[in-house]
């Protein structure tokens, strides 16, 4: 403990508060459990498009966004200066960003004005901590709040996933970060390697709470969970589900979620003919009742930072059946005892660990029970105390050599 | 769900629409399933029209399955619906989903469309949960 020094406030900034994705999710549960712990949290939205935020966050938490972008903030410029204020505003979100190089997933959400704005704020801030969220605001953190905020770099992904150009960029400018935090330790090793001298920390993402209703292992239905969207592999799984069907007639497989290759997905189901047995059943908000209906999950991802749906899924008693796919599935999984991984993108594969499951109720009965266990390393109890000690420990550094600090100067 | 009681219909568990015909598997559900039973289609919009075909019922299950190429009417609007009955004669049996636990069925349980002539036949849930055929002419998705 750092003896009675306050804590510092800590921001999180996020490209999108307002959105539903994963990186979100976890964030607000990372604010919820500090400022129960007495923390000064805020959470700053680089862009604005929705009204609400869409999870539970605790009203204690401070939300503040650098640009809105909701039609209804919009004030139609009135005297000349602000004519000419709007003009340059239009301009410069139509001009390209200068630090986000176009690999990165989020490039399309970033402009001019957006980066403008963003660095303008970065610059401001000369106390606490800020926590960036991925590349594009970890590389504007990088270059911009230099003005002793201590800086902590979160990555959601897995290295390998980021494109040629993100990576260059990483190697670049993720040592002046404080931390680099990752979620894996296949992705600390990778980060460790790639940053020599840069403190890089995991930190897995906690699920949202532990205390689960537990599935019913009788239950004849397979849960899947994530967007309809290639990454999550759902084109093997559907395949892989239609050679079950003769021998599990009786078996369901739902798959949650929405997204733009519905209709693809669709037509999958229906040239196999398992439109009786799979079901795409759309975005749901209480996916962990859904979850308590099934009997075990399946993950057919190509790629995943943690896939936190299978932790949770976990966390109900649900056994799984994932690919070995970076990365995740492997830190969490122990093969043969809360799941079964296979071999990546191999849909016979998959299809042969389904049906071991779905033939012996015993073994879903005992894989549950082993994964509860597991699940219980990712509560927030066990997780959110690491956040608590790393930002009191950089904080305490900062201010324990103040002037050389790192984040003076970049 | 629980202590709530749902009326006498037909459960319906798999719908097969393939090789031109619909074939439709269930459970007779708060009735007996004795004595001849036959599927029932009703045209919505002249519900006089009715078409028949035999059901094979067996304790509860019952199974049964029409041509599509019987959708066919001289005087097709644009979208003609038919509403499933399961009938033994004196009581007709709605055919729809009603016990599981998924809500929304409309969007969730799709099938696929099969064309007969120049209409689109699909079967589909209605808000209710229960089972219809929809029939578009031009077959448009």
């Amino acid at each position: 403990m750092s003896g009675r020094r306050p804590h510092p406030r800590v921001r999180y900034l996020l490209l999108h508060a307002y959105g539903r994705g994963g990186t979100i999710r976890t964030v607000m549960n990372q604010a919820n459990s500090l400022v129960a712990a007495g923390w000064d949290v805020e959470i700053v939205s680089a862009v604005r498009r929705r009204d609400d935020i869409q999870f539970p966050l605790d009203p204690r938490v401070t939300v503040s966004t650098i640009v809105d972008l909701r039609e209804a903030a919009y004030t139609p410029p009135s005297g000349l200066a602000d004519r000419w204020r709007d003009r340059r505003r239009g301009r410069l979100l139509d001009a390209p960003p200068r630090y986000i190089p176009a690999g990165e997933f989020g490039y399309r959400y970033f402009n001019r004005y957006v980066e403008d704005r963003l660095i303008a704020y970065m610059r401001a801030l000369t106390d606490g901590v800020l926590v960036t969220t991925r590349p594009a605001l970890n590389f504007l953190a990088a270059l911009h709040a230099t003005n002793g905020v201590v800086r902590v770099a979160q990555e959601h992904m897995n290295h390998g996933t980021h494109k040629r150009d993100v990576q260059q960029r990483i190697r670049e400018t993720y040592p002046r970060f404080d931390a680099v935090a990752v979620l894996t330790e296949r992705d600390r090793d990778e980060y460790e390697e790639l940053l020599p001298g840069t403190r890089v920390v995991r930190i897995p993402n906690a699920v949202h709470s532990l205390d689960q209703v537990p599935a019913r292992p009788q239950s004849k239905i397979a849960v899947a969970a994530g967007r309809l969207f290639p990454q999550k592999g759902f084109d093997m799984l559907i395949p892989a589900w239609a050679k079950l069907v003769e021998t599990f007639p009786d078996w369901q497989l739902r798959i949650y979620g929405s997204g733009e290759k519905k209709a693809e997905l669709r037509i999958l189901i229906e040239e196999h003919h398992l439109y009786n047995h799979v079901f795409l059943m759309g975005h749901t908000d209480r996916l962990d009742d859904e979850l308590a209906k099934a009997s075990f999950y399946v993950l057919s991802s190509r790629f995943e930072g943690l896939p936190m749906v299978m932790i949770e899924a976990m966390s109900h008693a649900l056994p799984v059946v994932s690919f070995d796919c970076p990365t995740g599935p492997a830190d969490v999984l122990t093969h043969g005892i809360d799941g079964l991984l296979v071999p990546p993108e191999d849909p016979d594969a998959l299809a042969d660990a389904m049906a071991r499951l779905m033939a012996d109720e015993k073994l879903r009965a005992d894989m549950g029970v082993a994964a509860v266990l597991t699940a219980a390393s990712y509560g927030p109890d066990a997780v959110h105390p690491r956040w608590e000690a790393l930002f009191t420990d950089l904080h305490g550094q900062r201010h324990a050599t103040a002037g050389a600090a790192k984040g003076q100067h970049a | 769900m629980g202590l709530q009681r749902v009326k006498p219909h037909a459960e319906i568990a798999e719908v097969w629409p393939r090789d031109g015909r619909i074939r439709l598997v269930g459970r007779i559900h708060g009735h007996s399933g004795e004595g001849a039973w036959t599927l029932v289609l009703t045209r919505r919009a002249h519900s006089d029209q009715r078409l028949r075909y035999d059901a094979h019922v067996k304790g509860d299950r019952f199974e049964g399955e029409l041509p599509i190429a019987d959708l066919t009417t001289a005087d097709h609007a644009a979208v003609e619906e038919w509403d499933i009955h399961l009938s033994d004669g004196e009581t007709e049996l709605r055919a729809g989903r009603r016990l599981d636990d998924i809500r929304g069925k409309k969007k969730i349980f799709v099938y696929p469309e099969q064309h007969t002539g120049n209409i689109g036949v699909r079967p589909y849930y209605t808000v209710k949960d229960n089972l219809s055929l929809e029939c578009r002419t031009g077959g448009a998705a």
